[in-house]
């Protein structure tokens, strides 16, 4: 095996895991994907969906698979979803049931955490793995799945509904650099609808590497929501692989607030006939913050519908960078697909990256993406400005105007609510950038 | 029973039927070639015979070198035939080169071939009032109202011309906007380009008549490697048009050429192109590999660079006319159509590279793809940190005629500075029924209709180009579509 | 002039829409069909268009004696058959003089008259406009492109003046106009009704009949034409509505 230099620590680090308790499947699966980890090493600017993202404070510094025992205390309190919720939290990676709450699930819902799944429903967890991971060019996806020890699993049999979102907090407590490895499953069954909040959050400047799964069976309906917030310091990638089916509804928002350097790569494969995505996101990006966020929409079956909004806020030296693939198959007919992409840079040194792309093989189709970037509207802060309004505060409500507009697609209002709370948190948490 | 006339209607949208090149045909000519091949033997051939002094033959060299090194680029959306560089000729010229004096000296079967393809020369030279620096197989053989341009300090010649009696001009300004290693292409350009024109206008001169340059590739196995030198002086216009159009090929032919603009202060060129070379038959087979690396530099303040092109011809269309934006207040533009039809591909756009303050640019970009062809857009624009209140407008519209084409849109956005603002738009969409079925109810041809409604769409494009040039283009765009509906 | 024989047709997903259509129109004859949503008004004004989208399952259309739905859309505009849209379309970038003139030029050749040069076309432009009462602020747009939903209506007006054609459909040409749109539109039909050139109005109102007096009326429900009258069944129908022939 040809290992590239970078990868030595984590190819030494799963030599020396304790796994004697696993399934022979699941062990063959880890060695696969470290193998594919080996052989493909981290990505490089050479490749073009790795061009703009800088990885040096992933190469600065080995960052070892270890995962906590859940049993560190942690204030949930400032990332609580208010209301009543399904609860399941994470500390470092591993599910702490102390701090979980799953309430009253109904009949035909499943919400466990995935070791104790691997335990209980084997199944369930290798048809997570049924990806890519073992030959894919997604080397941290390959890493995930040779060291996840934990995560969650949510799996609604057909025509469930679920009431109450479905809560999901992966925490981190400080400490020295290491690296946590989540595995995520979302299936739901024909029909089945529900709601689902993830939020990453925490202190110190670990690596958060996290892999989801979700399978929508014909009918069925997710709001999923997610909120980065993580230590400055953090690193954050995260992918998740979306597989659509017909007349399925899938809406997705990610509110990216945190890390260092992160990275959303979300790749979604719109399945069956009439499928719908809404495929949304904001980043706002201050201090020395770089965020990727990539999405790559996949139509794959005729009379699919894609809404993609993506609003960035860009200050101080910070790097925003959105990459956005829509391709539509040959026999993907009636496709209607949408992407944008705003950006609001702040500073001088702010910098923004922006690659909105078609690729379109079927000819029924109304197709567009538009791009922009630039500063605040000087009109508009000078009208605010006549009316009293300080230029600081006129700036902040103006951004917050902007940002917030992404929200507007989320439902339901609690976890809008949610989101708009934490993003006006972190307008409040300084002045942005001078200029 | 179905109404025929209804379900015909619907079918024959999609039905491609061939139809063959209009423009498809062959001039006897010998050539003095030189041997098929590529190596340093090769390039001081082609030196010797064009006269040229050392320091070129150097320049060719030191591209060569960097050449060898390079690897073909395979980052575009193309399918390409592996080209075999030691196989073609790089060098051939038609053999009474003494260059005439009028017209009744150029060779009589030249003529008839420019007449063919619409453009005689006398009438059209004499009627649009246009010089027209005739390139034929690499080499000129025919340049009018020289004198009049010659009053004007205005020079328009021929490279190899340009070379011996301009030397210390083109060695100022050869390789400064695209150098010799800039890609695999220009590099080889750099190595054995041929001929092509020079263009150079005075300080404060508007050029009074379009300059006119009309390309051809005739000798089988010879790849055209034109180079173009365009030098705008301070506070001075030209507007330049290049049309191409080729005989009828089996084998592929490689173009690869290069076009070099200089805007120095306040000035302004405008080049806009016709691009009909032979795309290969409704197979696929042969066509013109047309490898183009254009590009300007506004390097004064308030320059101006503006690029137009339609392209309808090429198997393969690389190219990416560029814009760089040094001069504070200099302003970029580029309008493209470009169609592609039957198995043909085009990978083209543009590149505005901002870096002066409150420098402007606008792109907007047609595609019309039909038969099976493939039809990317490629563009970037970068906002560099010096680049203090710079614009871009993007807009890049795809047509879709017929469902086994494909039309991509790829954008590359860089900004580095906040006051910029930059806007991106682009739709896709297939040619629709109902425009189609408006101009029929009121007695349009399916075809009349399709060339109507294409045109409309490509209107913000044509009407850029030279008021002789949009005639040409409306009816190349007809031809070109020829077929794709039934 | 025009023969329709127990017309059936459906759309694309199978709905059969016309059901069993009967009508004769002669020359010079204004006829309106009126109906309910939903009856086949538009249905049957795009059959005998050849709109795509509509598939003819049983019984004929004989135009001038031949069989109109042989023929191409193009090929009916050629033959004469002019349809007013209800929604004309935007053709953003054509000229509407340019379009009209391409239009014109080839009905010309069709009925082997001479094409018109641009003097000419210019000069037929001014007469109609003029007999139109009309002004000549469209010309230069892009054809229905921006244009008001009384400009569009007004334009299709003109294009059948220029056009000149032996049948003319006028599917919902009052809808969404003003009363000042609508006595404009229907003061330039008015004008062109001709001993030679008949007419069918296609409307879900009484009102466009207060001022364009049709010879015949018919209602149309169901996809079949339940019943014909003269001028008076109009009125009827708008003080009790189509509730009596919605089962039929």
């Amino acid at each position: 095996m040809i290992v590239k230099a970078e990868t030595a620590p984590y190819v030494e680090a799963f030599a020396q895991r304790d796994g004697t308790d696993e399934p022979h499947w699941l062990a063959a699966r880890r060695a696969a994907a470290l193998a594919n980890f080996g052989d493909k090493g981290f990505p490089t600017r050479r490749q073009e969906a790795w061009r703009f993202t800088d990885l040096r404070p992933l190469q600065r510094a080995a960052f070892p698979p270890v995962s906590g025992d859940g049993s560190a205390p942690f204030a949930l309190d400032a990332y609580r979803c208010p209301g009543a919720t399904h609860r399941l939290v994470l500390v470092d990676g591993k599910v702490a049931p102390a701090l979980s709450d799953l309430g009253a699930l109904p009949e035909g819902a499943f919400l466990a955490s995935t070791a104790e799944t691997l335990a209980e429903a084997p199944d369930l967890v290798a048809a997570a793995l049924e990806e890519s991971d073992a030959q894919g060019n997604q080397p941290f996806a390959s890493l995930n799945a040779a060291f996840f020890t934990d995560g969650f699993v949510l799996a609604l049999e057909p025509e469930t509904v679920l009431e109450r979102p479905i809560e999901i907090l992966h925490l981190t407590s400080a400490g020295a650099p290491r690296s946590h490895h989540v595995r995520n499953l979302v299936r739901l069954g024909t029909g089945s609808r529900a709601v689902l909040l993830e939020t990453y959050a925490g202190a110190g400047a670990h690596w958060t590497n996290s892999v989801t799964a979700l399978h929508l069976r014909e009918g069925a309906a997710l709001h999923h929501a997610r909120l980065q917030d993580e230590s400055a310091e953090a690193l954050h990638f995260a992918v998740n692989r979306a597989h659509v089916g017909r007349q399925a509804r899938y809406r997705s928002f990610v509110l990216t607030l945190g890390g260092r350097l992160s990275r959303q790569d979300m790749l979604v494969r719109l399945d069956g006939e009439g499928a719908e995505l809404a495929l949304d996101g904001a980043y706002l990006l201050r201090g020395e913050q770089e965020a990727t966020n990539a999405t790559f929409v996949d139509h794959a079956a005729p009379g699919c519908t894609t809404r993609e909004l993506f609003k960035g806020v860009v200050a101080d030296r910070a790097h925003g960078v959105f990459l956005g693939s829509i391709s539509v198959r040959p026999e993907a007919q009636k496709t209607d697909a949408h992407q944008l992409n705003k950006n609001l840079l702040l500073s001088r040194r702010a910098t923004v990256d922006t690659k909105p792309e078609l690729e379109i093989l079927a000819d029924d189709v109304k197709c567009s993406h538009g791009a922009t970037v630039g500063d605040l509207d000087e009109a508009a802060l000078f009208y605010l400005r006549t009316r009293g309004i300080a230029e600081g505060e006129a700036r902040r409500m103006l951004i917050e105007a902007f940002a917030a507009d992404a929200l507007e697609r989320v439902e339901p209002a609690a976890l809008r609510a949610y989101l708009a709370h934490h993003l006006q948190a972190w307008l409040g948490r300084g002045e942005e950038g001078g200029r | 029973m179905s109404s025929p006339a209804t379900v015909k209607n619907a079918e024959t949208l999609r039905e491609v039927a061939g139809e063959g090149y209009k423009y498809g045909f062959v001039t006897d000519i010998e050539s003095e070639s030189a041997p098929p091949g590529l190596n340093e033997d090769i390039i001081a051939f082609i030196s010797a015979k064009k006269h040229e002094p050392a320091w070129l033959l150097d320049w060719r060299i030191s591209a060569f070198k960097h050449w060898q090194r390079m690897e073909e680029p395979h980052w575009a959306k193309l399918r390409v035939a592996p080209i075999d560089y030691q196989a073609a000729t790089y060098y051939s010229a038609p053999k009474r080169q003494n260059a005439p004096k009028s017209l009744d000296e150029v060779d009589p079967e030249l003529l008839r071939t420019y007449e063919k393809l619409g453009i005689p020369l006398n009438e059209r030279a004499a009627l649009a009032g246009v010089a027209v620096d005739a390139v034929f197989d690499s080499v000129s053989v025919a340049t009018t109202f020289k004198a009049k341009l010659g009053e004007l300090g205005i020079i328009f010649c021929s490279f190899g011309e340009a070379v011996r009696e301009h030397g210390e001009l083109v060695r100022r300004y050869l390789g400064s906007v695209v150098p010799q290693g800039d890609n695999f292409f220009a590099a080889l350009n750099s190595a054995v380009f041929s001929d092509g024109s020079f263009v150079y206008v005075p300080p404060g001169v508007r050029c009074p008549m379009e300059l006119s340059t009309y390309f051809r590739i005739n000798a089988a196995k010879t790849g055209q490697f034109e180079r173009t030198l365009i030098i705008a002086d301070k506070g001075s216009y030209v507007s330049y048009l290049e049309g191409c159009t080729a005989p009828q090929r089996d084998e592929n032919q490689l173009h690869a050429a290069v076009v070099e603009l200089v805007a120095l202060e306040g000035a302004e060129i405008k080049y806009s192109t016709v691009q009909n070379w032979y795309p290969g038959d409704a197979e696929g087979r042969g066509g013109i590999y047309n490898f183009v690396t254009k590009r300007g530099a506004c390097r004064g303040a308030h320059s101006k660079i503006s690029w137009t092109q339609v392209e309808t011809g090429s198997a393969i269309t690389w190219k990416y006319p560029s814009c760089i934006l040094e001069g504070d207040n200099s302003v970029g533009e580029f309008y493209s159509v470009a169609i592609t039809n039957n198995l043909q591909q085009a990978d083209t756009g543009t590149k505005m590279i901002h870096l002066g303050r409150n420098t402007r640019s606008t792109i907007v970009s047609k595609g019309i793809s039909a038969g099976r062809g493939q039809n990317t857009y490629r563009g970037l624009v970068r906002i560099q940190p010096k680049a203090e209140n710079a614009r871009n407008y993007t807009q890049c519209d795809s047509l879709l005629i017929g469902h086994k084409c494909g039309a991509h849109t790829v954008p590359y956005i860089e900004v580095r500075n906040p006051s910029a603002r930059v806007e991106h738009e682009a739709t896709t969409s297939k040619i629709s029924e109902d425009q189609m079925f408006y101009c029929q109810q009121r007695g349009l041809s399916q075809e009349d209709a399709l060339s109507l409604i294409v045109n409309g769409f490509c209107k913000e494009v044509l009407k850029e180009l030279p008021m002789e040039f949009a005639v040409e283009a409306q009816k190349l765009l007809a031809v070109s579509l020829e077929g794709s509906v039934g | 002039m025009l023969e329709i024989r127990n017309l059936h047709a459906r759309i694309a997903d199978g709905r059969e829409i016309l059901n069993g259509v009967e009508l004769v129109v002669g020359a010079g004859e204004v006829h309106a069909i009126m109906g309910p949503n939903g009856s086949g008004k538009s249905t049957l004004a795009g059959v005998l268009s050849g709109r795509p989208g509509y598939e003819v399952t049983e019984g004929s259309v004989l135009y001038q004696g031949q069989d109109l739905l042989a023929l191409s859309p193009d090929a009916r505009a050629r033959a004469g058959v002019f349809l007013a849209f209800q929604y004309p379309v935007e053709i953003p970038g054509v000229n509407n003089m340019y379009f009209l003139r391409a239009a014109l030029n080839s009905l010309r050749r069709a009925r082997g008259a001479n094409e018109l040069d641009a003097g000419q076309f210019l000069k037929a432009v001014r007469a109609k406009l003029k007999l139109l009462e009309i002004g000549d602020d469209l010309l230069q747009r892009a054809v229905n492109a921006g244009f008001s939903g009384g400009e569009k209506k007004r334009n299709e007006i003109f294009q059948m003046a220029m056009l000149e054609p032996k049948l003319a459909i006028l599917d919902e040409t009052d809808s969404g106009l003003d009363i000042d749109a609508l006595k404009l539109v229907a003061g330039g039909i008015n004008k062109l009704r001709a001993p030679d050139r008949a007419m069918v109005l296609i409307t879900h109102y009484q009102r466009l009949l207060d001022y364009v007096v049709p010879d015949r009326v018919h209602v149309l429900s169901g996809g079949r034409i339940v019943k014909s009258g003269d001028k008076t069944l109009a009125a009827e129908l708008e003080r009790h509505g189509y509730a009596a022939y919605e089962a039929a």
